[in-house]
């Protein structure tokens, strides 16, 4: 019997199955466990995931080099939001500490790759393929330490925790004046090398910023589709467990201590990563920048993009990235918003009631963000000709 | 070719030799799919001829004669399938029965065709064979499927496991390698290889014998001859096997066609998850009962009533579209004018295409009705929504061969033309329609005289349908020649006709009119409890019962609204004058229906005779 929930007798032969073969024009009728849980599971999926890449890889053609850099940087950014995304949006362990982890990453990739004997600390480790996930890990690893408190804690006192741990690394950063130098001076960002070829000056293969953004996008692919395996395994599906009742995973037989270390561990090794890149596309590290203020953007990121959701990071991301260009353009269009940061209202006062009001505005309208939207459009035209 | 090789080697082709062939033609092709688990597993040729030649070999072992009984009583599923070929390969006799069968007629079954071996599916088809063991003197063996709920638990020495079954069979196969086929070779096409049991609207259920010689018939007719569809049915095609495989309509759909031409057979999970099944498999041949067709129906009116106003509007109007559509196809015979065509693109895109995929249609390219008689503004709304609806004829006695709408000759309220090779006359004292061809039956099963009273010496077959020829092609099925009614008045009326146009409204499931010698016509009206449920609700009207949905007053004025549009149709004395809800669903664990949901009128004008005369003021 192929069955293996009834008793097997030794001298009956298997019944040749078939090949797990997909039928022509019926994405429903699924012969294999492997089709169920496809990433791309119809061909409207396939095509319209192909055409978004293929955009993608245009787009260095296409744009400015400015433009280009601002979208490195949304790139690196929607990897980080990934990170938390995790943590937060499919294990529901709220973390305001993100920040924290963006900045671990940050220093170790630009110490590692920083020529030694300079005014900061360096090992002249320039070759990307070892900073970036030895970036990821040292995150990963102050993730773990930091994970047993949320094993212990829940919702709000958990939040208060990990804002703590933004305030803590926020001091020890500015002080470690070897390592980080110091507030307001800063030190060099981490070079990419990949064997032995600088990605970070105009080469054969294009300008500084063309090259970035390709790289910024293989990555941010690598990372993505990591996440969304990682979401359809039991790895996965422990987490929403955990998140939609722990107590309830814990009797169903999900061991919380290991998945919510692992979820601190794996959403930190994405902030580390995101810490990397983001301090490369940018050159410099400034340790001012890993404020509450960047963990409150991740979490804004999370929030309009949608929660639990891969593409909905990146959406984030890129919606909170683009919005600052959009915004620098206000002044020409409306007289009333100055450029100059004297005169009240200017385009910075704008820039953050624009993120106040958005963030209220989606929680309030549409909870499940950017990818709610679409899910919501999604539905509309998978129901017609009827409403369910 | 098949046929070719079995008359080489002198051999009788049956549905077994043809499985045979496609598992060393085809062996790692599809043959059948079930849902497991959450996932449709695939059988290949190899696999299913494999099996069933493990059961052929297990029946030898178990000791099973050239004539001899095996019972089936189970949902479809591949072992349902195993079970049949290798029954037929030992030369024995298939007798399904209804899963729903209560333990009663279970008993009856049983001991009527004096099945030596039952294979039942579970613990509760057990259960009924068990209770009736001692009025089964032949029943050696039990075989379940399912061991849940059995295993450990029951001690009669007659069960037996299906596993245990298949080892069997691999021990007799390896001590007897070619014991099956030296039986397979002896068979020839007198063989009787099923029983198909009548659903016995009036009186007990008879066996009907069909021989290996019908059933290659049939097989020719259909598939080999594209009777039903054009082209005909290939590997390519899908199938959904969905009703009981004992009736004869889903055994030729299921088994023969799959047999014959290759189309492979996915198994709904169970009558429940049809709805679901279908939009999962997208068949491209579906055959339903006219239940099947209205409750679609109904469904899409439910759905669009409680959809969106925007979405409501826009599949309304489409719909309307539809219906005009259906009118001119009905008038060309299926067949579409460049008009339609455009009309029918333009609705493809904004409403067909998403509605037929809901359902399941969207690959559909043959549909058919029969089993029972259908409203034709039910084929009709179909056809319009781009379905090819097809209306069938044919009953067990003659293999299911008889007439059918072919594509592109389609007449609504016809069941078609009589196929190639069959013989179709009326008789003219009665009206009564007589088949004659090579799939006619061999007799009911120990019942001469009632085969004689069916057969005529010289071949004829009495098919207990009045009927008559419409532009001398097409046939059209007024009713059952005993539930003609004859009014007091002197009229002859055809209750199904008006019974089947009340059923069209996606309120009504059951009517049954009433009216045999007397002034007038009434009806027993069981409403839709889905619909007329969801109507209700929209409207705020609570109940909570069936019972007390249908004594609202508001549903009685629902159903007098449908009742009056249908008698608008009809002329005076056919018109329904009154009618009572029935108080309770109809079901045939109560003897109201049989087993494939056809009313037993008389049992049921006896049960709620009081209501009857009521409506007639005694």
């Amino acid at each position: 019997m192929t069955d293996p929930r009834s008793w097997t007798i030794p001298n009956v032969p298997d019944i040749p199955t078939g090949r797990f073969r997909r039928v022509r024009g019926r994405p429903l009728l699924r012969t294999s466990y492997a089709q169920d849980m496809a990433l791309l599971d119809t061909p409207a999926e396939r095509l319209g995931t192909a055409v978004l890449v293929a955009l993608a890889l245009a787009l260095p053609v296409v744009l400015a080099d400015r433009s280009l850099e601002v979208l490195s940087g949304a790139y690196a950014l929607a990897i980080g939001a990934i990170g938390l995304n995790i943590v937060t949006g499919y294990a529901g362990q709220v973390s305001l500490g993100h920040a924290f982890f963006v900045a671990v990453g940050a220093y170790t990739a630009a110490a590692l790759s920083a020529p030694p004997g300079g005014r900061t600390l360096g090992f002249g480790l320039a070759e990307i393929w070892i900073w970036l996930p030895a970036a990821g890990l040292a995150a990963a690893a102050a993730g773990v330490l930091v994970a047993p408190l949320a094993t212990r804690l829940r919702g709000l006192y958990l939040a208060v925790v990990t804002l703590g741990l933004v305030f803590l690394g926020e001091h020890v950063f500015k002080e470690w004046k070897a390592l980080t130098g110091g507030p307001g001076v800063g030190r060099e960002a981490a070079v990419p090398r990949l064997l032995g070829y600088p990605l970070d000056r105009d080469g054969p293969l294009g300008t500084r910023e063309q090259v970035l953004y390709l790289l910024m996008l293989a990555l941010l692919v690598l990372f993505a589709v990591a996440a969304r395996n990682l979401a359809r395994s039991r790895v996965g599906r422990a987490f929403a467990a955990i998140r939609d009742r722990d107590i309830a995973a814990a009797v169903i037989g999900v061991p919380l201590t290991r998945y919510k270390v692992l979820a601190f561990g794996v959403s930190s090794f994405y902030a580390g990563c995101a810490g990397g890149l983001l301090s490369t596309v940018s050159g410099y590290v400034e340790p001012g920048s890993f404020s509450l203020l960047m963990s409150v953007q991740f979490i804004a990121m999370v929030l309009i993009g949608g929660v639990a959701t891969v593409s909905g990071s990146i959406a984030g991301a890129l919606f909170i990235c683009l919005l600052q260009p959009l915004t620098r353009t206000l002044p020409a269009l409306v007289p009333l918003v100055s450029a100059d940061t004297t005169r009240t209202p200017n385009v910075f006062q704008v820039e953050t009631v624009l993120y106040g009001l958005l963030i209220v505005l989606f929680l309030v309208f549409e909870p499940r963000g950017l990818a709610g939207l679409w899910i919501r459009v999604r539905a509309y035209w998978k129901s017609w000709p009827f409403s369910y | 070719m098949t046929a070719a090789d079995a008359t080489a080697t002198g051999t009788t082709t049956t549905i077994v030799t043809r499985v045979r062939e496609r598992a060393r033609s085809a062996p790692g092709a599809v043959a059948m799919r079930h849902k497991d688990l959450g996932v449709w597993r695939e059988i290949t040729w190899a696999g299913y001829w494999d099996r069933a030649e493990l059961v052929a070999h297990a029946l030898l072992a178990l000791g099973v004669e050239p004539g001899d009984r095996v019972a089936v009583h189970s949902e479809n599923r591949p072992e349902w399938l195993y079970a049949d070929l290798g029954t037929v390969a030992v030369r024995g006799v298939t007798v399904g029965l209804y899963p729903t069968d209560p333990a009663a007629e279970v008993a009856y079954l049983l001991a009527d065709s004096g099945a030596r071996i039952l294979i039942a599916e579970d613990q509760e088809q057990a259960d009924k064979a068990l209770e009736v063991l001692d009025r089964c003197p032949d029943l050696r063996h039990v075989v379940y499927v399912e061991p849940r709920g059995i295993r450990g638990r029951y001690a009669d020495p007659r069960l037996m496991g299906w596993p245990e079954l298949l080892a069997l069979g691999a021990g007799h196969r390896a001590e007897h390698p070619g014991a099956v086929a030296q039986r397979m070779a002896g068979a020839g096409p007198g063989d009787v290889m099923t029983l198909i049991y009548t659903s016995g609207t009036t009186g007990p259920p008879k066996g009907v014998m069909l021989t290996v010689g019908n059933v290659e018939f049939a097989v020719e007719t259909l598939v080999t001859g594209g009777g039903f569809t054009w082209p005909p049915p290939s590997e390519r095609d899908l199938l959904l096997s969905y009703l009981p495989l004992c009736h004869v309509a889903e055994r030729a759909f299921t088994v023969w066609f799959n047999a014959a031409s290759g189309a492979q057979v996915n198994f709904a999970e169970s009558i429940d998850t049809v709805q679901a099944n279908l939009r999962e498999v997208q068949p491209t041949i579906l055959f339903g009962v006219p239940r099947i067709w209205e409750k679609t129906l109904a469904q899409i009116d439910i759905r669009r009533a409680s959809a969106t106003p925007v979405k409501r509007a826009v599949t309304g109007f489409w719909l309307r579209v539809a219906d005009r559509l259906g009118d001119t196809l009905a008038r060309t015979g299926g067949r579409h004018t460049p008009a339609t065509r455009l009309a029918y693109a333009a609705g493809w895109v904004c409403c067909y295409r998403a509605l037929r995929e809901r359902f399941g249609l969207r690959h559909v390219r043959y549909a058919a009705s029969g089993a029972a008689p259908v409203a034709p503004a039910v084929l009709k709304f179909f056809m319009g929504i781009g379905v090819p609806m097809h209306e069938l004829y044919g009953m067990s006695e003659n293999t299911a061969i008889a007439t059918a709408n072919r594509p592109g000759r389609v007449r609504l309220g016809t069941v078609g033309e009589p196929h190639p090779g069959v013989e179709l006359r009326i008789d003219e004292a009665t009206g009564e329609i007589l088949t004659r061809h090579p799939g006619t039956f061999a007799g009911y099963w120990g019942r001469p005289e009632a085969t004689a009273a069916v057969l005529d010496p010289d071949g004829w077959l009495r098919t207990g349908d009045v009927g008559e020829l419409v532009d001398g092609t097409h046939l059209r099925i007024t009713d059952r020649l005993k539930d003609v009614i004859i009014t007091a008045g002197g009229k002859n009326v055809a209750p199904s006709e008006i019974e089947n146009a009340l059923k069209a409204s996606p309120y009504v499931k059951e009517a049954v009119v009433v009216g045999d010698r007397r002034p007038y016509l009434v009806a027993l009206v069981g409403i839709e409890p889905d619909t007329v449920g969801e109507w209700a609700r929209r409207r705020g009207i609570p109940y909570t019962t069936y019972r007390d949905l249908s004594q609202r007053p508001e549903t009685r004025e629902l159903v007098q609204g449908v009742v009056d549009a249908v008698n608008a149709r009809l002329a005076r004395a056919e018109q329904v004058k009154r009618f009572a809800f029935l108080p309770k669903e109809l079901d045939h664990e109560d003897g109201e229906l049989t087993a494939t949901q056809k009313v037993r009128r008389a049992a049921v004008v006896k049960l709620f005779e009081d209501l009857v005369e009521g409506m007639y003021g005694r």
